[in-house]
């Protein structure tokens, strides 16, 4: 495993080499570069424009400006954005990163659990009325145009209703008087919710090796206490208003996502398990006197999830990405936007940035599907 | 279930004394639905099986042998329907439980060993996981003396207990159905169902297989239905044979009888398509014809249109038990002088 590992950071290393090959000569292909925007200004002196031309390295000979491009993004220096002047690309991407991810992760769990969970139903229980209402609006979830969809989300819960707020990452009047920036307070939710995962996992794992019969008992103990832990924390903290704000700024454009893609993942665990449900385990599984629920959970489930997982792993990695229109029209200043606004107001640095932060987040999340199917089928064990 | 439907061969019973029968199956009788009509897979079979008694039941591909595996574990398709008989399972009656209550007999009392060629492991889990799982199924325990039970059964049918925790993958062909053996055997059924155990075995794998199955069932003194195509390995393991055709048990009696002088000439001719390696060189029996389409069986003795002997009578009329010693065959023109 571990020589396994090695040889896939190789590969992942050279395939990023290529990436960052092939994101320096698309940009450069543009017509004109960077110093254009303040060159064009006629009112500029000609020898400020010399001096900026140098300044920025473009008249060097293109190879040269690839190798000064290579180095600088290995030694994570990717520059100083011109919009957020001056501010680093890397500072930028440090403070947007963790907001897509949050939202993006979140609504991809929730989405893949609830897939799985409707497409092991449906997969038992074909041709019910749970099977065709699923299906049916789920597809159609699925296939909805979503910035009409995200705006309807808003209108209904946010407009109508009232209950959640209209967009954005957090509400002024909230954080006017408060001791610590947002950033500060995000990046502590997610610690929590990082512990608590490693807390409830090691439980999990913990019970099931020892054979315990109360393992699920213990397991649901652990999710209790350790959520009962985390909120009276917070609460006590002082700050906990603050993360509520943030919760509820996070709430529609999490269910939008979920609404919009959990249909994916259900169609797909379907099929999987009519698949499994064929093979001869499952006849034996059933011989053996089991419930029909621990035939379907343990038995069928478990072997349906392969295929499931590798697909829930890469949609994480589009989800950097894909979010350009969801954080559009919720006004969530993640990577996504960050994308679109560096792109629409010329931010050559940032633009790149953001893209070499993608294909690394991409590239990792392959590896870490790698890891993960080895993990849930013996028959996969790298060499 | 359909009472009304004529009992086609309800009343043949089998000619052994039956002092203590562990499973009696009456007219069982169990079609396949499809699109273009029944197909009549298990028609009208009655027989019994004796405590500690080895049964073998042979027939060609497609002769309903294995589809009465899975009625005696009601385990059906989606397609299948039972459509009448009974399933004495000591003395109570099977055939009409709902699936929650046939999961009590299911392994606790009547286990099988499938295929080799089948994956009857589960991949993702270890095998000896596989095994505990089906002894909790049934049996109140600890980890422990679950664990020390595994440990007995890779024992039973000499496996390395190194290997109970490993992957089925880990497994060769041969050890991976003697897990299969050893994971039947869990809860101590008393009835064994052993469908083509050893058929994508090598000879030697295969032979080692049988040995070890029959002293298993000797030991225990469970009794075994051992399905199988091939004569060679039922005259090993079975006390008992039944000769099947076309969804219907054609003869039926002690294995060294009923090999010796058949009395169907299904039978015979099913004798003779094997060859024999020591003896002198002979032309194979053939066999014309294909079996028949179970949808629309022929009328009369469904083994008329391929029989050397068959007559208009066998056309039209179900053929009469005859008995010969201690084996009976349903046939109009049976071999070897047997008389109703």
């Amino acid at each position: 495993m571990a020589g396994y590992l090695l040889r896939r950071t190789v590969q992942i290393l050279l395939t990023l080499f290529v990436f960052l090959t092939i994101v320096f000569f698309l940009v450069s292909a543009q017509p004109g570069d960077i110093t254009r925007l303040y060159s064009m200004d006629p009112s500029l002196p000609p020898e400020t424009r010399a001096n900026l031309q140098e300044l920025f390295g473009v008249n060097e000979p293109l190879w040269k400006q690839y190798l000064v491009h290579l180095k600088n993004t290995l030694t994570g220096n990717f520059g100083v954005s011109f919009s957020l002047y001056p501010r680093t690309v890397g500072d930028v991407i440090l403070e947007r990163l963790p907001r897509t991810l949050v939202l993006f992760a979140t609504a991809t769990v929730i989405s893949f659990y609830l897939g799985f969970a409707l497409g092991k139903i449906i997969a038992w229980r074909r041709g019910g009325w749970v099977e065709y209402t699923s299906t049916l609006g789920g597809v159609s979830l699925y296939t909805v145009f979503t910035p009409w969809f995200g705006l309807m989300m808003i209108w209904l819960f946010a407009f109508k209703a009232g209950w959640l707020p209209i967009g954005k990452f957090l509400d002024p009047v909230v954080w006017r008087d408060a001791p610590t920036d947002s950033n500060t307070i995000f990046n502590l939710m997610l610690a929590t919710v990082a512990g608590v995962t490693v807390v409830v996992f090691a439980v999990a794992v913990a019970t099931k090796k020892k054979r315990l019969a109360a393992a699920p008992l213990l397991q649901a103990g652990a999710i209790t206490v350790a959520t009962a832990a985390v909120v009276g924390v917070w609460l006590a903290s002082g700050v906990g208003h603050l993360a509520f704000d943030l919760v509820k700024h996070m709430i529609l454009p999490v269910a939008t996502l979920t609404l919009i893609s959990f249909a994916g993942t259900m169609l797909l665990t379907r099929n999987s398990m009519l698949e499994v449900i064929r093979e001869d385990h499952v006849m034996v599984a059933r011989a053996k006197g089991l419930p029909e629920k621990v035939v379907r959970d343990k038995h069928v489930a478990r072997n349906a999830l392969l295929p499931v997982v590798t697909s829930f792993v890469f949609s994480l990695a589009f989800a950097i990405d894909g979010g350009v229109i969801i954080e559009s029209v919720f006004s969530w200043p993640g990577m996504g936007q960050t994308l679109v606004s560096a792109t629409v107001s010329e931010d050559l640095p940032l633009a790149v940035g953001a893209f070499v932060f993608v294909g690394i987040f991409v590239l990792v999340a392959h590896l870490a599907a790698d890891v993960l199917y080895a993990y849930l089928d013996p028959r996969v064990r790298y060499r | 279930m359909d009472t009304n439907a004529k009992p086609t061969a309800a009343k043949r019973t089998i000619g052994v004394a039956t002092p203590d029968p562990v499973l009696a199956v009456e007219d069982l009788t169990m079609y396949y639905a499809t699109r273009a009509g029944d197909v009549r897979a298990v028609d009208g079979v009655s027989f019994a099986v004796q405590r500690g008694e080895s049964v073998g039941l042979v027939g060609e591909s497609g002769c309903g042998k294995s589809s009465i595996a899975m009625a005696l574990l009601k385990l059906l398709p989606e397609n299948a329907r039972l459509i009448r008989g009974k399933i004495l399972l000591n003395g109570a009656d099977l055939a009409p439980l709902s699936d929650d209550e046939m999961r009590e007999h299911r392994w606790n009392h009547i286990a099988m060993v499938f295929q080799a060629a089948m994956n009857a492991l589960n991949p993702v889990y270890r095998v000896g996981d596989q095994i505990i799982e089906a002894l909790d199924a049934h049996i109140r325990s600890t980890p422990e003396i679950s664990m020390e039970r595994v440990r007995e059964l890779f024992d039973l049918v000499s496996l390395d207990p190194g290997f109970i925790p490993r992957y089925p993958h880990e497994y060769s062909g041969g050890m991976k159905q003697r897990a299969g053996i050893a994971m039947a055997l869990a809860c101590e059924p008393d009835l064994l169902i052993a469908d083509e155990p050893t058929t994508a075995l090598d000879v030697i794998v295969q032979d080692r297989i049988l040995k070890e199955l029959r002293k298993v069932q000797e030991a225990l003194y469970m009794s075994l239905i051992y399905i199988s195509h091939d004569m060679a390995v039922i005259a090993e393991v079975s006390h008992t044979v039944g000769v099947m055709y076309a969804g219907r048990i054609v003869e039926w009696g002690e294995t060294v009888d009923v090999f010796h002088r058949p009395i169907h000439p299904y039978t015979q001719t099913l004798m003779s398509a094997f060859p024999s390696v020591t003896g002198p060189k002979h032309e194979l029996g053939m066999l014309s014809g294909e079996p028949p389409n179970l949808l629309t069986p022929p009328p009369g003795c469904r083994f008329h249109p391929r029989c050397p002997y068959a007559t208009d009578v066998c056309r039209s009329e179900e053929p009469p038990i005859v008995r010969s010693g201690s084996h009976w065959a349903a046939c109009w023109h049976p071999l070897d002088g047997a008389a109703a």
